[in-house]
């Protein structure tokens, strides 16, 4: 027995523990929701199961487990920020193995089961490890998604020369700094032509480019890996495509996420991709929502289907499935597929919405300084703002992210976002 | 308790002086006095700030400390936080630096400090009966006032609604 949860009979004499509200996962997406159940229905018990040993902390700071600048400890979500709420029932180490919709209950891997009324899958996602590498499974190889994952790297770090990153996108630079600052000699390999190819095209990389090699990365694009060479000692080198081979003690692979679903295997909750979720955030069975980056949404500019792998995305649909599993009804706005700020080595930048423009007829400015760029994207009427990327300079960014957002027309704030001197007043005033 | 009271703006009284952010950011050095903060590296910096809107507007802005506060949800860190009088802190020990807060703030007031590279905003004062930008206004521009006896005075506030858009 656990506070937040009692027990019931169920049928044959089994006891069975119940919960009102069961979360499956218990990271941004359903911490976020406990909370926010928690704001509306405070006595109702709130159980969260997660399956990682420790309990709840900020995913995005892991880096800096690698890097030594903090530890465990300092990453601890309970308590912190907006995480304040009480008599939530977080249980580690349980894993969901199945959920049963019809009769709404759920069995945890060596524990049982549980009933519950309403249940969250928030389950988030797992690093992609292309089949078609060879030799990932040995000591050595990670792909950073865990605290427990950290931990361990910042163990390898400590026998490690040389690390090299398979994948050029955020996650890979910011385990590359970590191990920057540990003193290792790090080596990106990057498919695309350009580092964050997700996030913006070749040319708009430019200055974080020049950043990465001032930091003293060694890129190497337009090649992959075919298979990790490794000894007793674990991986000693990686084998590239272009026939060339390095040696290294450490491989980090950042080759994008998948969701976790195989829970749901054999329940009749609708996958398509993710976990599909109506706009109130409902799943198909009765009394099951999803929230994070299992969920399949929706993109508020385009209206396509979409999964998104962020932290914030994943607070903000998480408290809106939060709200609706507490009984207030609240649809959720959506979200972009891109929604990236951050900083790597000196050059800050953030990178919002629609910004693959090339083959497009849209409406693009682009504006580059020895130590700035950006680029701004209109629809190609040229009446509404669809995406920006900031680079060096991101001032006011969050204007343009609401401008994109709540697909405002532009006509008379459009040369103030094309020079990037959007500032609030120009809305006060406009409205007085 | 009482209600909190927070900082308004009344645009129309606003005539560009920048007292408020010259005594916002005397007061945020290390030395308060002007003549010393002045020279203290790095620069003391405002968390209010002047914006210029043509032909001939001036709007000053300040973090609101919303109520459904979009930075605080965002950030990544923890970092951001409400205290017990409704004010939303940044604590500079958890801030990382990654700028989430500054990408989904609506009002563009979340200042980047780059020599510490930490963000920082407006946190009312906390050892001043009055925030120092309200007591420095000679025009009655800036307002410390109770949302209740503010609004009771002054309802057509343009700064709330974006806010109110954002479901705050
Ligand atoms: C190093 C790193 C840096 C990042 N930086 C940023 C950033 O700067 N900005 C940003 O927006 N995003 C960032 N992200 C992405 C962000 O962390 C994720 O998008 C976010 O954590 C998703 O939250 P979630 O709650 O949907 O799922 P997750 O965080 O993936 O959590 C899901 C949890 O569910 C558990 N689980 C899975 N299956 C089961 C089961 N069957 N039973 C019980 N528990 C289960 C998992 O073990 C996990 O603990 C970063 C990610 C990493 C790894
Ligand atoms: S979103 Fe902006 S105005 Fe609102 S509390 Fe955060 S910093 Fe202040
Ligand atoms: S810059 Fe600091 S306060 Fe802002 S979101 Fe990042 S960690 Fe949080």
């Amino acid at each position: 027995m656990h506070p937040g949860s009692c027990c019931w009979q169920k049928g044959d004499n089994v006891t069975e523990e119940k919960s009102k509200y069961i979360i499956v996962g218990g990271s941004a997406a359903g911490m976020a929701a406990a909370h926010t159940i928690r704001l509306h229905d405070w006595k109702g018990p709130v159980t969260v199961l997660s399956e990682e040993p420790d309990t709840p902390y900020f995913r995005p700071l892991i880096p800096f487990l690698v890097s030594g600048k903090k530890c465990a400890e300092d990453m601890v979500l309970a308590g912190c920020g907006p995480y304040t709420g009480r008599d939530i029932f977080v249980r580690t180490g349980a894993r969901v193995e199945s959920v049963n919709t019809a009769e709404k209950t759920v069995s945890v891997q060596g524990n049982g089961g549980m009933a519950y009324e309403k249940i969250l899958f928030a389950t988030g996602s797992r690093p992609y490890i292309p089949p078609e590498i060879k030799g990932t499974d040995a000591a050595g190889v990670f792909a950073l998604r865990t605290l427990a994952h950290a931990k361990n790297m910042a163990k390898r770090v400590e026998i490690s020369d040389h690390a090299v990153m398979l994948g050029g996108g955020l996650l890979n630079l910011k385990g590359a700094f970590a191990l920057l600052e540990r003193g290792l000699k790090v080596t990106l390999v990057v498919y695309s032509p350009e580092v964050l190819s997700q996030l913006m095209e070749p040319e708009d990389a430019f200055l974080i480019r020049k950043a990465l090699d001032t930091a003293g990365l060694t890129i190497k694009t337009g090649c992959s890996a075919t298979h990790i060479i490794a000894d007793s000692t674990g991986v000693t080198g990686v084998a590239l495509d272009s026939g060339d081979e390095m040696s290294c003690q450490m491989v980090c692979i950042g080759k994008g996420v998948r969701p976790n679903v195989e829970f749901l295997d054999g329940s009749n909750v609708r996958i398509d991709g993710g976990i599909v979720a109506d706009r109130y955030t409902a799943c198909n069975a009765p009394d099951t929502f999803a929230a994070g980056d299992v969920a399949v949404t929706f993109e508020p500019v385009s209206g396509d289907r979409i999964m998104t792998a962020l932290w914030t995305n994943a607070v903000e649909m998480g408290r809106c499935a939060g709200r609706n599993m507490a009984g207030v009804k609240t649809a959720y706005s959506g979200t972009f597929g891109i929604l990236n700020a951050t900083q790597v080595a000196d050059e800050p930048f953030v990178s919002m919405g629609l910004v693959h423009t090339t083959n497009h007829d849209f409406e693009v400015y682009r504006h580059a300084t020895e130590t700035t760029y950006r680029k701004v994207v209109f629809n190609p009427g040229g009446t509404r703002l669809i995406g920006a990327i900031f680079i060096g300079d991101i001032t006011n960014a969050g204007l343009y992210r609401y401008v994109i957002r709540e697909k405002m027309p532009v006509m008379n704030i459009k040369r103030y976002i094309i020079d990037h001197t959007l500032h609030y007043g120009h809305f006060v005033t406009g409205k007085n | 308790m009482s209600q909190p009271k927070e900082i308004f703006v009344k645009t129309d009284r606003c005539v560009g002086c920048l007292s408020c952010t010259i005594a916002c950011a005397v007061e945020h050095s290390k030395s308060k006095p002007l003549f010393g903060a002045i020279s203290e590296t790095p620069v003391p910096k405002s968390r209010v700030y002047v914006q210029w809107v043509e032909p001939e507007g001036k709007v000053p802005l300040v973090c609101r400390h919303c109520e459904e506060a979009p930075c605080m949800y965002a950030c990544i860190s923890g970092a951001i936080s409400r205290d017990e009088n409704g004010v939303v802190i940044t604590d500079k020990d958890k801030c990382i630096g990654c700028w989430t807060c500054v990408m989904v703030c609506p009002y563009g007031v979340i200042g980047r400090h780059l020599e510490e590279h930490k963000a920082y905003r407006c946190d009312r004062c906390p050892d001043r009966e009055i925030p120092a930008c309200v007591s420095a206004c000679p025009t009655g521009a800036l307002v410390y006032d109770t949302v209740d006896s503010f609004s009771g005075k002054v309802r057509k506030h343009a700064s709330r609604e974006l806010l109110l858009a954002e479901g705050g």
